[in-house]
């Protein structure tokens, strides 16, 4: 599973031993990422993990302190303009001036991009159905989304940098949302860089994905590949453990009794050897979803 | 759960404690303002320099000033919204099960309680030494400031969205100005009437703020938010046809500093000039036209703040100007425009850009409250002849051009002398310049007036002078050179943007140095000439400027 490496293709975003101290805490340790053009990737952690910072970087609002940025095969920090301009950027944090109108906002963002393509953005104002008329402060939660998602594909950015877009929307906006994001990857074969905690949203769009546990990367390769190098199993016991069984391998051991549920990371084969040290048998098993798999890592704090 | 300190017995205790909580910083600052006043004003009463006297007088009454505006800002409770748009009441405190009276009631009787106490505490150990403060007069200004303090609040929690409150704000200033100055003038035909109109003030003061505050609450008055509308509404279809895209980035960002900066200062000072006018003429006719020196006097102290109120006010406007988004909640850039793809410098070129445009409006409408003073005031204030004959109106208008112009240079350079420290992003740095500007334009009039009275030292002073001028200078230009290497080195500023700052400065010192030159030709005083020409230089910005775009490097990619 080691996906993807700058030689595999030609990598829009590498990022490379990365680490970022806030006083004695790591927000980041030693991550590395590589983007290849053209990929979706899905940035998932728990809240504190390093995601945002890990973006920051790549926008170049936080410099290194150890380790290296490169976007576009620039650095976002020395070459601001280089970056931006080919950069789409939604946040979590709807920090948008509230004093403008919708058509202020489009018009001043318009100048800071030659590439700003008109029609597409009357067309995603159509879509979107905001008001130019009607300020941002007004603006409920999913339509502030909406002009932000606007303004940041307008301008076709061939890199398109979500972080938590969704968070905080009904699914009828998170639904647009992804849907303009998909058109955009089908269509123009953009490179989508994805962070959200709604791991479904993930596992829809994204072909890649990047775990971040406490700043380090904890999982890194495809979905599905990631998704296929778990098990999610029920284990019988002949005679019931008083405590927790302790699995080499697994992430995560629930139950009671004479049944317990077990995340394991690694194959059909390992988990039977695992289960059959401890006196256990494989009774049920199937691949987990990303949910599943995020929870129990977080829950039993990596391994 | 015990939560030890954290729990209050009573809302008010907990109202309280988060105004200690968030602003005692502040008030430790003002405790350092009393004690640095006290010092002075005792070194004064020890036989300080009799030139240095009126400094350390204005110095500590600049003090108190700030200790004043500083407890208004805390004990105001006026905050922004998460949207850095409304400026209101704390909307969390709103949700509290708390009544309305005792949300208007804490903060207008503790903070009152605390502004009254100050200055008493100011009164009796700094300010009854610096000046004839009577009985009557403490108690009158107490009323005052007091009074001042309560309709801020009855502004600010009443209209949140209205948008021209700080003007609204500006006006209660200025009348609260008149009324504190009314026991001084000559004659006013509003001497029996001082009082109540005072005790009125203050009365209709607590139940404004509490209706105001309770149809917030209510949801039936969010200030004038349908005219607001409305008006929106009509300007937007009003400008539809003529919208045009920007022609380029730095365009686009000159206008979202003007609309969010630039009218602050015209806005303010313009407006508070044109306000000015009726109320001097009014003043005028009221007391009445007299030739004795108190009505010299009161004429002079009355025109005068006219003139300098741009001057004055951009000082104060400095700091704010340095920050993107003067409501946004934080010192940092706002993250939609930390990821334009802009440079630095360009963002530092359309601050400076803005900065000088709204300093030459301002001083525009200024003139033109003058002419208008000057106008009406015709035969009540000022005699044709004496302003405009002896010249000839060409030679006074031409006169009056280079002057004009050194205004505005004057009004620029004091908006954007704190910028390089403000555009940090980080608050202490901002203060800790203020601070020792403050310190330093104070250490250059005590060294001024010294040499003013003593003789061995004036000529001491005048012999290094040329040298001390030059070594700043030098040190200026190397700092400026250090920097500019830096930021080109960041990638912070283009060579064009380094080139623009550098001839800009060039290009004014040496016109300032050209017009020294033809007045120190015309007063007969050309020995004057390089070192009026060298301070020139060194007033002018240079270091600061270079250093704007790699302290916006430093505050965007931290």
């Amino acid at each position: 599973m080691k996906f993807p490496s700058p030689s595999s293709a030609e990598a829009v975003i590498a990022v490379s031993g990365l680490s970022r101290h806030f006083g004695s805490k790591a927000a980041l340790d030693d991550v590395s990422v590589f983007v290849p053009r053209g990929s979706v990737l899905g940035l998932v952690g728990e809240n504190g993990a390093g995601k945002t910072t890990l973006i920051k970087h790549l926008l170049g609002a936080l410099k290194a302190q150890a380790g290296g940025v490169r976007v576009f095969g620039l650095d976002p920090v020395l070459n601001p303009v280089g970056v931006l301009g080919r950069v789409g950027y939604l946040s979590e944090r709807r920090d948008l001036p509230g004093w403008m109108r919708v058509d202020e906002f489009m018009r001043y963002t318009q100048a800071f991009y030659p590439r700003w393509d008109e029609h597409y953005a009357g067309q995603l104002l159509e879509q979107f159905q905001l008001d130019p008329a009607q300020k941002l402060k007004t603006l409920s939660q999913g339509q502030q989304a909406k002009i932000g998602l606007l303004t940041s594909l307008a301008y076709r950015p061939e890199l398109l940098i979500l972080d938590e877009p969704s968070s905080g929307l009904d699914p009828v906006v998170r639904r647009d949302i992804l849907e303009a994001i998909i058109r955009m990857v089908a269509e123009e074969g953009r490179t989508v860089l994805f962070s959200s905690h709604l791991l479904d949203e993930v596992e829809r769009v994204a072909d890649h994905v990047v775990m971040l546990q406490r700043g380090r990367v904890v999982l890194n390769g495809r979905t599905e590949e990631v998704r296929r190098s778990h098990i999610l199993a029920v284990l019988a016991f002949a005679e019931p453990p008083a405590t927790a069984p302790v699995l080499a391998g697994a992430h995560a051991v629930a139950g009671y009794g004479s049944e317990w549920r077990v995340l394991f990371g690694g194959s059909r084969l390992e988990l039977e050897a695992a289960a059959a040290l401890v006196g256990a048998r494989v009774v049920e098993e199937r691949t987990p979803t990303l949910d599943e798999i995020l929870v129990a890592r977080a829950g039993g704090k990596g391994s | 759960m015990n939560v030890g300190r954290l729990a209050w017995p009573t809302p008010t205790g907990a109202m309280l404690w988060e105004i200690w909580g968030r602003h005692k910083l502040n008030l430790c600052w003002q405790g350092i303002a009393l004690a640095t006043s006290v010092c002075l004003v005792h070194w004064k009463e020890q036989g300080a320099p009799k030139d240095v006297a009126p400094l350390l007088v204005l110095f500590s009454s600049l003090c108190f000033l700030g200790a004043y505006l500083s407890l208004l800002a805390c004990f105001g409770y006026i905050e922004v919204d998460a949207w850095g748009v409304r400026l209101s009441f704390p909307g969390r405190l709103l949700l509290k099960p708390v009544s309305t009276a005792r949300l208007v009631l804490v903060p207008m009787f503790f903070g009152g309680l605390v502004i009254v106490t100050s200055f008493a505490v100011w009164t009796e150990l700094v300010l009854r030494h610096l000046g004839n403060i009577a009985a009557l007069d403490r108690l009158w200004i107490s009323a005052v400031l007091l009074s001042f303090f309560w309709w801020m609040q009855v502004l600010a929690w009443g209209l949140p969205l209205v948008k021209g409150r700080m003007l609204v704000v500006g006006v209660l200033a200025l009348i609260h100005f008149l009324v504190w100055r009314l026991p001084q003038m000559p004659r006013t035909a509003l001497s029996g009437w001082q009082w109540p109109i005072l005790a009125a003030s203050l009365a209709s003061a607590v139940p404004a703020a509490w209706l105001g505050l309770k149809l917030m609450r209510q949801g039936r008055w969010e200030g004038p938010l349908r005219i607001s509308r409305l008006w929106s509404r009509l300007r937007f279809a009003r400008a539809r046809g003529r919208r045009r895209r920007f022609g380029s980035a730095f365009g686009a960002q000159f206008w979202l500093e003007w609309r969010r900066q630039g009218w602050l200062l015209p806005g303010i000072s313009g407006g508070m000039a044109l306000l000015m006018v009726p109320c001097i003429l009014i003043g005028f006719k009221l007391v009445g036209v007299g030739t004795g020196p108190s009505e010299t006097n009161l004429r002079a102290e009355l025109i005068l703040p006219l003139l300098l109120l741009p001057l004055v006010i951009s000082v104060l406007l400095g700091s704010v100007l340095a920050k993107f988004d003067r409501l946004h909640a934080t010192d940092e850039l706002p993250i939609y425009l930390a990821v334009r793809p802009m440079t630095n410098g360009g963002f530092v070129m359309a601050k400076l850009a803005m900065a000088l445009a709204t300093s030459a409006l301002t001083w525009l409408i200024t003139v033109a409250a003058f002419f208008c003073l000057a106008l009406l005031g015709k035969g009540t204030l000022f005699s044709k002849a004496g302003l405009v004959t002896p010249y000839g109106p060409v030679a006074f208008m031409t006169g009056c051009v280079p002057v004009l112009l050194l205004l505005v240079i004057w009004t620029w350079i004091n908006l954007v002398a704190g910028i390089g420290a403000g555009l940090t992003g980080r608050a202490w740095i901002g203060g800790a310049y203020m601070f020792s500007r403050v310190v330093l334009l104070d250490a250059l009039f005590v060294l001024a007036g010294s040499a003013m009275e003593n003789v061995n030292f004036r000529a001491t002073l005048l012999h290094w002078l040329p040298g001390i001028l030059l070594v700043c200078l030098a040190a200026k230009l190397g700092v400026s050179v250090a920097a500019f290497v830096g930021g080109l080195r960041r990638n912070a500023i283009t060579a064009s943007g380094a080139g623009w700052i550098i001839g800009g400065w060039l290009g004014c010192g040496l016109l300032l140095a050209g017009y020294a030159g033809f007045v120190c030709h015309a007063i007969n005083q050309r020995g004057l000439w390089i070192w009026v020409a060298l301070a020139g230089f060194l007033m002018l910005p240079l270091a600061n400027l270079a250093i704007a775009p790699l302290a916006l490097a430093w505050n965007r990619h931290r």
